[in-house]
């Protein structure tokens, strides 16, 4: 019995101390590492700023030759770089990627069994803004793994070909579609030649798709997509749908979008899509959208009346003196600041004072009790 | 009657002995777990697509939620630091929960605050009163003030929560500092599986004996005091790569206070903050699961290991006896609150795994082991059990111990070496060894107090803890030490 407890403690002892040797070595070899790394990199990274401190006119071949082992430790800056550079230097930068095979062995990993792999690859050739690898990258839209997908979206939205839209948007049509955010701003990195498909998208039979393309016609600024926004919060069956057209309308900003959002704001609408209609007049920034502002910030709906009072904050000064008349009109109501909110307390004026106080701030004295 | 005693006292010992193989085991179990979440995160590192989401206009705007409480001594070091966070769009809301001390006087001081009438919306439920709103008059879309009558930290979250206009929220001790990217990274699971992720938490590390320049932690060193040092080994192990582990399973009930972000939307639907326990962060968890698996959603709630939120651990017994009952009381108080959801398979693996195990290696543990410190040389003395046996015993407890501690140093310096100076690795494996010898049984005595203090059902706390602070630029523009090394 002792012999084994004499044992035991020899093992415990000998982990014990095996751990404490490997975080010492790990340490070490770590140490070694960086410092060959460090070494090697040093030359390269000097000539890669220069090459790129030059706008990638001279030094390109001088890059080009850097050995295999040397390029791989300065290759993390190069890559960074590339994300931060435009014009001549980016240009410059990704010939020289290509003419050293970047290209070559990412569209080969894009088939590695690899995720990880497949990804990297993915992330490359996004960098790389490769045109040619569109068609691969759409398929990997469809790959099995989410975090491989959701990098490939990320790389056609780099790479702003245009015919990467429909497929992009085809794969948010699955069972596990993509994050629809990423999607949205892939798409909208696409540029105004996507808009089209963008715009045919809006009968989409999916909700969340139809939202995707709203948002995306939204942050590309497609002014000629109007009426069918316009179309779509009308007449569509679906409440988010219809929010994520209106806000889209307010980003939109035409003139002719003020009709379509102060029809929105009629109280048999549900709340979330006034509140959104209100906010979407602020954005627009159309004085004539005053009026109808004015009459919600009585509302019933704690929302409506807080997104309308803040939307004529928004518009400037006639939505300002709108929100002064409402304080001067109820200010006998007696609604105190920091008020909780209820049907009966004169909430509406609550909603006009902290506007006007924030309208205020940065440009005077704020009246608290204004 | 002598050898009934003696033989209770046998299994008793032997059971004991058999409760410390497990919870030791599953420690080492976790953090296997845990390191293989790190290897995976590691390799994804140049994908992540941090960059890119700093750089989208979409990306989820957060509303960062700060309740203070006598936290005048870094209260403006703590709100820089948040306010130039590396994020796309935030604001932060500060709740001063009547305060005492000057916090909220600085805020205005440093801030130029200027006082707005706010509505409160009433969508969670508060307490207290909201004395006054402010914004600072540089950036009023940025940074908020609230001023309320003491209503204990859930009630002040609860204001934050309304008067909060982003669809995520995120949760933040005063004393924290964040790293930089510390939002991004947090949020991205928010980004990346948008429909599934409700909650995430965020790794806090010990900034005692850290540099700090500008609100940020610029050069990461061991606490000064060996009190602190024991605390950083032990936060590795059990926040770090247990709760990292709970993630991998599937299992993670606790998001830190001091940095966890969740969604606007079900933490208003759930009520909010709960005010009827201590442990408002790890309730809220629990609560979330509750819900969602009563809906039978498809929901995750993660945590991300790297980049972290800073805090100030307590440097003096007092303090840490303090914060460690208020813990343990928390841990009593939800178990007890969702009983119902233990061993349920209506739960999955919340309520078949992860509560279970807090109730035995977590709840219990204290208890054990007070008990082993008194029943084992008992034993020993009886002769219940034999000089072999109490060797064994304190092998498996301690040895054992020990190295799961060292593994914790081990994986955190294979993945993330946040600690590069050499005598810090030492004073890190010597911390591992030290907490054996009285921190354990005295942080034993704490935990027992405060599940005792639970089920007596005293009034719950927010506990006040003296703060040294942090340094800030303005005040002092030389980089100097946090806490117990000023």
């Amino acid at each position: 019995m002792l012999g084994l407890f004499t044992v035991v403690i020899a093992i415990l002892a000998g982990i014990v101390a095996v751990t404490a040797l490997a975080i010492i070595i790990v340490r070490v070899v770590r140490g070694i590492r960086r410092r060959k790394r460090a070494a090697l990199a040093a030359g390269p990274r000097r000539a890669l700023l220069a090459f790129v401190a030059d706008n990638g006119e001279e030094g390109s071949h001088d890059l080009v030759a850097i050995p295999d082992d040397a390029w791989r430790a300065v290759e993390p800056t190069a890559l960074a770089l590339l994300g931060k550079l435009r014009g001549e230097a980016h240009l410059g930068l990704v010939s020289v990627f290509l003419r050293r095979g970047a290209a070559r062995a990412a569209l080969r990993d894009l088939r590695s069994r690899s995720r990880v792999k497949r990804a990297r690859a993915a992330q490359v050739l996004g960098d790389l803004a490769l045109r040619q690898a569109v068609p691969e990258l759409c398929r990997l839209l469809t790959d099995r793994h989410p975090e491989v997908r959701v990098v490939t979206v990320r790389a056609l939205g780099r790479i702003r070909d245009p015919a990467a839209a429909w497929r992009i948007i085809a794969s948010l049509d699955r069972p596990d579609p993509l994050p629809s955010l990423l999607a949205t701003h892939a798409l909208a990195q696409l540029g105004a030649e996507a808009e089209v498909t963008l715009s045919a998208a809006l009968d989409h039979p999916h909700a969340r798709v139809r939202v995707v393309c709203l948002d995306a016609l939204g942050l590309l600024g497609a002014t000629g997509s109007m009426p069918r926004v316009a179309r779509v919060l009308r007449d569509d069956t679906v409440l988010d749908v219809r929010v994520a057209a209106a806000v889209n309308l307010g980003r939109l900003g035409t003139r002719a979008a003020l009709e379509p959002l102060t029809l929105a704001l009629r109280s048999f609408r549900p709340a979330p899509l006034r509140a959104t209609a209100a906010r979407a007049l602020g954005v627009l920034g159309a004085p004539s959208a005053v009026p109808t502002l004015a009459e919600l910030l009585d509302d019933d709906e704690f929302q409506v009346a807080h997104e309308a009072a803040h939307a004529l904050r928004r518009l400037g000064r006639p939505g300002i003196e709108a929100l002064i008349a409402a304080v001067a009109a109820e200010r006998s109501a007696g609604a105190g600041a920091h008020a909780r909110p209820s049907a009966s307390d004169g909430a509406s004026v609550s909603h006009a004072r902290e506007a006007l106080a924030l309208s205020r701030v940065g440009s005077g004295p704020v009246g608290v009790a204004a | 009657m002598t050898e009934a005693v003696r033989e209770i006292l046998r299994y008793t010992d032997v059971a004991i002995f058999t409760y410390f193989v497990g919870l030791n085991s599953s420690y080492l179990v976790l953090m296997a777990l845990a390191g293989l979440e790190f290897g995976k995160h590691l390799r994804r590192a140049p994908f992540a697509g941090t960059d890119d989401m700093f750089r989208s206009p979409l990306t989820l705007p957060v509303s960062a939620i700060v309740p203070a409480h006598n936290e005048g001594a870094g209260i403006v070091a703590a709100v820089t630091a948040m306010t130039s966070l590396r994020y796309p769009r935030y604001e932060v809301v500060v709740v001063d929960d009547g305060s005492t001390d000057d916090t909220f006087e600085r805020l205005r001081a440093h801030f130029d605050l200027v006082e707005v009438p706010r509505v409160v919306p009433g969508e969670v439920p508060y307490r207290s009163e909201v004395l006054s709103v402010h914004v600072a008059r540089a950036n009023p879309e940025t940074l908020t003030v609230v001023r309320k009558t003491n209503g204990g930290k859930a009630d002040a979250l609860n204001v934050g929560i309304n008067l909060s206009r982003h669809p995520l929220i995120c949760m933040v001790d005063a004393d924290s500092v964040l790293d930089p990217d510390a939002l991004l990274s947090v949020a991205k699971p928010f980004a990346d599986d948008p429909l599934r992720v409700v909650a995430c938490g965020g790794v806090v590390r010990i900034a005692n004996g850290c540099k700090v320049l500008g609100g940020r932690v610029v050069d990461v060193r061991m606490p000064r005091l060996w009190l602190g040092r024991i605390q950083v080994v032990e936060y590795l192990r059990a926040f770090l790569l247990g709760r990292t582990g709970w993630s991998r399973l599937g299992g993670l009930v606790v998001i830190s206070g001091a940095f966890g972000l969740f969604r606007r939307d079900l933490v208003v639907r759930i009520g909010g903050m709960a005010t009827d326990t201590i442990g408002e962060d790890a309730e809220l968890v629990v609560r979330l699961h509750r819900h969602l698996r009563g809906l039978r959603a498809d929901y995750r709630v993660v945590f991300v290991a790297e980049p972290v939120s800073w805090s100030e651990a307590p440097s003096s017994l007092r303090v840490l006896g303090r914060q460690r009952r208020r813990w343990h009381r928390g841990i009593a108080e939800i178990l007890r609150k969702h009983r119902g959801m233990i061993l349920n398979p209506r739960y999955g693996r919340i309520g078949l795994l992860s509560l279970p195990y807090y109730l035995v290696f977590e709840l219990l543990a204290p208890f054990v082991e007070l008990a082993a410190l008194v029943l084992l040389p008992l034993g020993l003395l009886i002769g219940a059990v034999d000089v072999a046996f109490f060797w064994r015993f304190v092998l498996v407890a301690y040895g054992y111990g020990l190295l799961v501690s060292l593994v914790a140093l081990f994986i955190e310096e294979v993945s993330f070496h946040r600690y590069p100076r050499w005598g810090d690795l030492a004073r890190g494996v010597l911390a591992a060894l030290g907490e054996n010898f009285g921190y354990r049984q005295i942080l034993a005595g704490w935990q027992v107090a405060g599940a005792l203090g639970a089920l007596h059902g005293r009034r719950a706390q927010w506990g006040t803890m003296h703060r040294e602070g942090f340094d800030t630029v303005v005040e002092s523009p030389e980089t100097v030490g946090v806490g117990v090394d000023r």
